[in-house]
């Protein structure tokens, strides 16, 4: 071990979100949600569990909190008063249910990353907080530090448990990414396996992925294209264009949105607030004041 | 009352203290017997986790930490308390802790110890664990130095190593004495070879009493430091009810106060199984409730400015964990934490109690329940009541392999506590030899000026 | 050309273009002898198989009938994923939860291996040779009309040797049985408009009103209509569209709903005669005899009866006679009634004021070969069935893609009826309820396995043949394609005409290579057109263009008031959630452990009660409570819903499964059983909201096992999910 290598690689080894000296080239990838678009039908969450050998952990384990879905709809009920802490109290809810679906958001100063002692989740340089499952002892300090509680450990060793994977089910597991063994952390990696292979591909051809050639297993599947994945420096891409339709910026812990009373914009990022700089924006579900 | 007789003879001493070595009351072979029992309950537990994974400990998200951090954390508190009376108090010339500060000592290495099977329990891979040290790999890797976690792991090593060096630097001229009174055997092989050929000179008493002031010099910083680290793990962290500024002298004070519990707790037990009752004097036992009292306040206003601070602060999501520890389904514990940490010491306020033996040892036990319960409130809630609303979980429970590894934990510091009283002086024989020499001069000094002695000073 | 003895019009009835609507061109330079082929395994790799590089096959989803087109990524001869094909009119490259766990129905562990025998309570494993032998004797002798042949919707060409094949038993007891299916919404569409199943155009609609139709969840074909609701949420020209839905339990699509508004169950119609009345008093003009017939419904009386407040009737006027067009659906909530078929009238008429017909509504083009078209599902055959069973008639039973022993209701007796026949055969995929009862159990092939071409019955723009095909070798060696299997059976008593097909793949490759000119241009080489449409995955034909013809209901009666019962004071309303249906997918692990959308839980079933409703009855969460109608109980633990009529109980279909293996059996109860037998009054079906019952506490407790966590649905004051109202928004600059 070097210690040249740990002096000279420190400042590349952890960035606290992108600054102006290492900015993201050529790639940052992001996401924005069109919570208008979104109808909690929970079709990109089984895309995901079919695309990242997540496991099924059965009743007693779900029940227990041991859940393995890197994506899950939350399901609210609104409220008339959204700074209120008392919970709905219509009798009815007569302006339906509003779904979120929520998963890692790949924060620019992520709060896991710093806290991890063996270094095992990092940024990347085109901005994914990346996991690396063989470098994690499993001491589950990430998970206890992030705001929106995305990441999953595997609490039992789910590639040898009963009825995860029986018999010919091994079969459908996708070789492009590991299994996770037990005491292990995983998250949502934006499909990053997807993203490495459009990367290599396009690298044999000297250039960069344009718009839409890496799509993540959730947007691809969304029957109301709720979800918008893409390069956020890529001025062509629809996710720039969404964020900066709606003024919102990567590196700033207070948009235009919540400046201005009526901007009529509706991009937010979730606990904006906690200064980590999630990659996903979420655009408002709009609801029609006429009826 | 006096902190001890004076007229000890030297050789009595020696011999009470031999006698400890070969002889306790039977009492010590049951407390063994407890005590390997209860390990054989967390080695089950453990062998069953390691082979299962952590899920069994009904662990989940968002509660990824529990019992064993909580543990954790009190085991590490309570071996502050050694430090405090060896280290801290031998700057001071507060002669009265000689007769104890050895058994406090030891209980500081044996709590470390302790904790840091903690560390290695609550690990999802804990046959990876290494990985969390700087070591020398082809690889390049480095573990992550911005982690309280790994600070963590760096102090507790440190201060652990110090710790036993420190007990061991205080301990060569007993066992040189050891070596001398013991009859032939593995043990007189073993004092043999840890007495480093001590001889009692002039020049190797110097170079003993500054080797012994330099490491109790650097030990007291460590010993701060260690609790205000761990106290980072969760200071340092963005969760509400833990990104608290005012956690490391917090925990600093916690960790005192639950380590001088423990030691009136072990003074009680060790005094009556040792037959020790001359050297630790109820007077002796008096100036450590008193230490404990004191402590307890200063943790109890500590713990009132926290509170304040979350409640005046603005910081929402801070106010509700405090609110849900008080009133939600960790309610009795927290509730439970503030009677046993600042009501219950306020017995020791009454002199009466101050040497009722068996009135200090439930209390003192109630005042380290009260400390587990405040690491575990520390802890839990934040987990059932964090950030997101939608993953909040307020009914986790830790299954019975946690409580069976906590449960076993006690046995595993008893039975290293044991065997080290048995194995090593647990008086310090020359300190006490010095306390009766200062303090017969003293006396001697005193009559001479027709005064009478009072005991301490 | 073929040396058989037989004409071209049977020739083309054979291959399943008899009777077509569309003339086809002559079949010269067709060689049936090059359908002989077999299909190439995947594991001894083809030149385009390299390990470690995904290819992609294109097929079709058969997890439910809405008919979209997959593409399946395969890799080292194993299917991974599926994903939506971008080229499907359908789905256009759009996947729902339940098509992606299409490959745990292949991947099934529980999947049935080898054609059993009953033999006493166990199966005994047989050959093939022998079952076909079994069957052969068993129909020796029986009359046709002794023999029935159970199917859930089929289409295609497997529907083709299907028929041909009960013809050449002399039987015509073909039953379709849908025990979900929008049977009486197809009869009154075919009074209103004068087509079953007309196209929608959500998209181009302003107003959306629902009566309870699932669009987005569970209806007709929910992944196309999810577009047209993205676009339709959009806005044409820049208004976004907006969504009322009217409903006694919310569904996926009532929570998405700008207004959810609850109605009592079973006055949807009389809601729709109110909102016709409502718009002629706003000023729309309203035909004379419309006028008159819905002038009883002043918004008072029909508040009063439906529960809706007459302030929103009159909004919701409003902005259907501000907003044009939209769009009214009726869906299984407003038809589940003895008076579905009225209730279905009233919200079609609605429709027709609203002058939506034409241009939200359009006819969709009929299949133009008959033979091929789609046979749809309705409840009213398992009555049939049922009937003949009891009576005897029956003596030969054949089931496929049906599980009527789970789905019907246990006053039907139908398990017991079945065992009057005297041979059942069950193709199946798993040993399912029916399969248990049957006395030959043949392993199909999966759908991933299998050949086919299918028509879905809702088609968005002509008509979509579908082609499945294999995306792997099989998986167990003794499962056959259904198509093989009829193919064999039929070759027994029709040898002459099908001797020239080997397999059901040359037969299907045949038949489509047969229509070529219908397909491809003049021309083409057949090989180069077939290697293209197994490429394509699909093949659009124009169809034959439709109009809808107006005809307004004259008469439309709507009970005066829904009957209680004092012994029975609440409703049942069995849902139907999107991924589980009439169940017969419960046994895929993803589909049990995704989240049902509103009540995040998984595994397990529950009963929907309002809080109203549960403080009343001293019933909290998870309680275990009994749910009683007059055919039966079922016990499952109460979650306390808002979404939902505080007179209505609700409990999902699907789970309850004593059979299917081990992710299906044992997990929740199925409300199937305990219905009442209450059918609609003009087509038959199976009322499935006409069940009443009381529900009682049982002492116990659980907790129920779901995603939401103790805050439940609350943001508490944290801006998580937000909602903004649509005139502080600025949508028109969005990217």
């Amino acid at each position: 071990m070097s210690v040249t290598n740990l002096l000279e690689n420190w400042s590349e080894f952890r960035h606290a979100h992108p600054v102006g000296d290492v900015p993201h080239d050529p790639y940052k990838w992001a996401m924005s949600i069109d919570l208008d678009a979104c109808t909690g039908c929970n079709a990109c969450s089984v895309a995901c569990y079919a695309e990242n050998n997540l496991p099924v952990v059965g009743k007693e384990k779900y029940a227990a909190g041991h859940s393995m879905h890197w994506m899950r709809i939350e399901r609210y009920w609104p409220v008339d008063d959204t700074t209120s802490l008392e919970p709905a109290t219509r009798e009815f809810p007569d302006q339906g249910a509003q779904f979120l679906p929520m998963m890692c958001q790949q924060c620019e100063a992520a709060p896991c990353e710093t806290v991890c002692p063996v270094g095992a989740t990092n940024h990347t340089p085109d901005g994914l907080n990346s996991q690396a499952y063989n470098r994690c002892v499993g001491s589950r300090y990430c998970s206890a530090n992030c705001p929106f509680k995305v990441r999953y450990f595997n609490w039992y060793d789910y590639p040898t448990t009963e009825n995860v994977w029986p018999a010919e089910m091994t079969q459908q597991l996708n070789p492009d990414i590991t299994l996770r063994s037990k005491g292990v952390m995983e998250k949502c990696t934006f499909c990053v396996q997807r993203i490495r292979a459009g990367e290599r591909s396009v690298k044999n051809e000297g250039r960069v992925l344009k718009d839409g050639e890496v799509q993540t297993a959730c947007q691809q599947v969304c029957p109301t294209g709720a979800i918008t994945f893409g390069n956020l420096i890529d001025s062509e891409s629809k996710v720039h264009q969404q964020w900066k339709a709606q003024r919102v910026e990567l590196t700033a812990d207070e948009q235009e949105k919540d400046k201005e009373a009526d901007s009529g914009l509706r991009g937010y990022r979730i606990l904006e607030e906690l200064r980590a700089y999630p990659s996903v924006m979420y655009m408002e579900r709009v609801r029609e004041s006429a009826i | 009352m006096k902190d001890i007789n004076e007229d000890i003879a030297w050789a009595k001493i020696n011999k009470d203290v031999l006698k400890s070595l070969e002889s306790p009351r039977k009492l010590y072979w049951v407390i063994l017997a407890v005590a390997i029992a209860m390990i054989s309950v967390a080695v089950g537990c453990e062998v069953y986790q390691y082979n299962m994974g952590m899920g069994v400990s009904n662990l989940n998200n968002p509660h990824v930490w529990g019992l064993y951090i909580a543990t954790f954390i009190f085991w590490i508190g309570m071996s502050h308390s050694g430090t405090l009376l060896s280290a801290i108090l031998h700057l001071m010339h507060a002669d009265w802790r000689k007769p104890i500060y050895r058994f406090a000592e030891a209980m500081t290495t044996f709590s470390l110890m302790t904790a840091g099977l903690f560390v290695m329990v609550h690990l999802g891979r804990l046959w990876q664990f290494y990985y969390s040290l700087p070591y020398p790999n082809d690889r390049g890797l480095w573990p992550n130095f911005q982690s309280p976690l790994l600070w963590d792991a760096m102090a507790i090593f440190t201060y652990l190593s110090s710790s036993i060096l420190f007990l061991f630097v205080g301990m060569i001229p007993d066992l040189a004495i050891c070596r001398d009174n013991m009859h032939d055997g593995w043990r007189k092989k073993l004092y043999t070879w840890l007495s480093l050929g001590w001889e009692g000179t002039d020049r190797q008493w110097r170079n003993f009493r500054i080797t012994y002031l330099t490491i109790a010099c650097f030990l007291i910083p460590l010993a701060v430091s260690v609790h205000s680290i761990v106290a980072s793990d969760f200071a340092m962290s963005q969760q509400p009810g833990w990104h608290v500024t005012s956690f490391p002298p917090y925990f600093v004070a916690g960790a005192l106060y639950s380590g001088c519990a423990a030691i009136i707790t072990l003074f009680i037990i060790l005094r009556y199984t040792f037959k020790f009752e001359e050297y630790m004097t109820l007077s002796i036992l008096k100036k450590t409730v008193r230490l404990t009292f004191a402590i307890a306040m200063i943790w109890t206003y500590l713990n009132a400015i926290e509170f304040a601070s979350v409640w005046y602060g603005h910081d929402q999501p801070s106010k509700d964990v405090l609110i849900q520890k008080a009133t939600g389904p960790y309610a009795p514990f927290w509730w439970g934490m503030i009677f046993c940490g600042s009501i219950v010491p306020l017995m020791l306020a009454f002199k009466r109690f101050q040497t009722n033996i068996p009135v200090l040892l439930v209390t003192s036990l109630l005042l380290n329940l009260g400390m587990w319960l405040e690491r575990w409130m520390i802890v839990a809630p934040t987990f059932s009541h964090g950030y997101y609303p939608w993953t909040w979980d307020h009914n986790q429970w830790p299954s019975w392999v946690q409580w069976g590894i906590v449960f076993g934990s006690f046995g595993w510091f008893t039975l290293l506590f044991m065997v080290f009283c048995k194995v090593f002086p647990s008086v310090s024989m020359y300190e006490v030899k010095e306390m009766v020499y200062h303090r017969s001069r003293a006396t001697k000094k005193l009559e001479a000026s027709g005064m009478q002695a009072k005991g301490a000073h | 050309m073929i040396d058989n003895n037989f004409d071209r019009r049977d020739f083309l009835k054979v291959l399943g273009w008899g009777g077509a609507a569309v003339a086809l061109t002559g079949c010269g330079n067709t060689s049936v002898q090059d359908g002989k082929e077999t299909v190439v395994s995947y594991v001894e790799a083809a030149a385009y198989v390299a390990p470690g590089i995904s290819t992609y096959f294109n097929s079709t989803c058969a997890q439910c009938e809405a008919g979209c087109s997959v593409t399946g990524r395969v890799r080292e001869g194993r299917v991974l994923k599926l994903e939506g094909n971008a080229d499907s009119v359908i789905n256009r490259g759009k996947m729902c939860g339940l098509g992606q766990a299409g490959v745990q129905h292949h991947y099934n562990p529980d999947r049935v291996r080898e054609p059993l025998l009953r033999n006493g309570d166990k199966g005994e494993t047989i050959t093939w040779e022998k079952a076909y032998e079994l069957i052969a004797q068993k129909l020796n002798g029986v009359s046709g009309d002794n023999i029935d042949f159970m199917t859930g919707t089929i289409s295609g060409h497997l529907k083709v040797l299907l028929s041909n094949y009960m013809d050449s038993l002399a039987s015509k007891n073909h039953f379709v049985y849908e025990a979900i299916s929008p049977a009486v919404q197809r009869a009154a569409n075919l009074k209103s408009y004068g087509v079953e199943m007309p196209r929608f155009h959500i998209n181009k609609a302003k107003v959306v009103l629902s009566f309870g139709a699932d669009f987005l969840g569970a209806w007709v074909s929910p992944v196309h209509f999810s577009q047209q609701y993205a676009q339709f949420r959009k806005g044409s020209d820049g208004q976004r569209g907006v969504l009322v839905q009217v409903e006694s339990k919310m569904t996926l699509t009532g929570a998405n709903a700008d207004r959810w508004l609850v109605v009592k169950p079973g006055t949807e119609g009389v809601l729709a005669l109110g909102v016709i009345n409502a718009l002629g008093l706003a000023g729309l003009s309203l035909p004379a005899a419309v006028a008159a017939m819905v002038k009883p419904y002043d918004k008072e009386r029909v508040s009063q009866e439906t529960g809706v407040s007459t302030d929103h009737l009159v909004k919701l006027a409003a902005i259907l006679k501000e907003r044009s067009p939209s769009l009214v659906l009726l869906g299984s909530a407003a038809e589940g009634y003895a008076h579905g078929s009225q209730n279905a009238a009233a919200i079609n008429l609605l429709n027709q004021v609203l002058g939506n017909v034409g241009k939200t509504i359009e006819a969709a083009a009929s299949v133009p070969f008959p033979q091929v078209a789609p046979s749809l599902g309705n409840s009213a055959a398992l009555r049939m069935v049922n009937n003949r069973l009891a009576d005897g008639q029956t003596k030969v039973l054949f089931t496929y893609g049906v599980n009527p022993v789970f789905t019907a209701p246990k006053e039907t007796n139908f398990a017991a009826n079945m065992a009057k026949a005297g041979f059942k055969v069950a193709f199946a995929h798993y040993l399912d309820e029916t399969a248990l009862q049957a006395d030959l159990v043949l392993p199909l092939d999966s759908a991933l396995e299998d050949w086919g071409t299918h028509i879905a019955e809702y088609q968005p723009d002509g008509v979509q043949i579908s082609i499945q095909q294999p995306l792997m070798e099989k998986l167990h060696a003794n499962t056959r394609g259904m198509g093989d299997v009829l193919l064999t059976l039929i070759k027994k008593n029709r040898a002459a005409e099908y001797a020239a097909f080997e397999d059901y793949y040359a037969y299907v490759r045949t038949a489509l290579l047969q229509n070529k000119r219908q397909f491809a241009d003049v021309g083409v080489d057949d090989e180069v057109f077939w290697n293209d449409l197994l490429s394509a995955g699909l093949v659009n034909v124009a169809g034959t263009s439709n109009k809808l013809v107006a005809k307004l209901a004259s008469e439309i009666k709507l009970p005066a008031a829904v009957d209680t019962d004092a012994k029975f004071p609440l409703r049942l309303i069995p849902s139907v959630t999107a991924s589980l249906r009439d169940g017969r997918h419960a046994n895929q692990p993803w589909l049990q452990e995704s989240p049902d959308p509103l009540t995040t839980i998984v595994w397990d079933s529950w009963v929907e009660i309002h809080p109203k409703k549960a403080a009343e009855l001293g019933i909290v969460e998870g309680d275990i409570v009994e749910v009683e109608s007059k055919n039966g109980t079922v016990k499952a633990q109460a979650y306390l819903f808002n979404g939902i009529h505080p007179d209505a109980v609700s409990i999902p279909l699907g789970r309850g499964h004593d059979a299917m293996g081990r992710y299906a059996k044992g997990f929740g109860v199925n409300p199937f059983a305990i219905l009442d037998r209450v059918f609609d009054d003009e087509t038959g079906e199976l009322a499935m909201h006409e069940t009443l019952v009381k529900i009682s506490k049982t002492g116990k407790r659980v907790i129920v096992v779901k995603d939401e966590g103790a805050a439940g649905g609350n943001q508490h004051g944290k801006k998580i999910a937000v909602n903004i109202a649509s005139d502080q928004v600025e949508l028109s600059g969005e990217a």
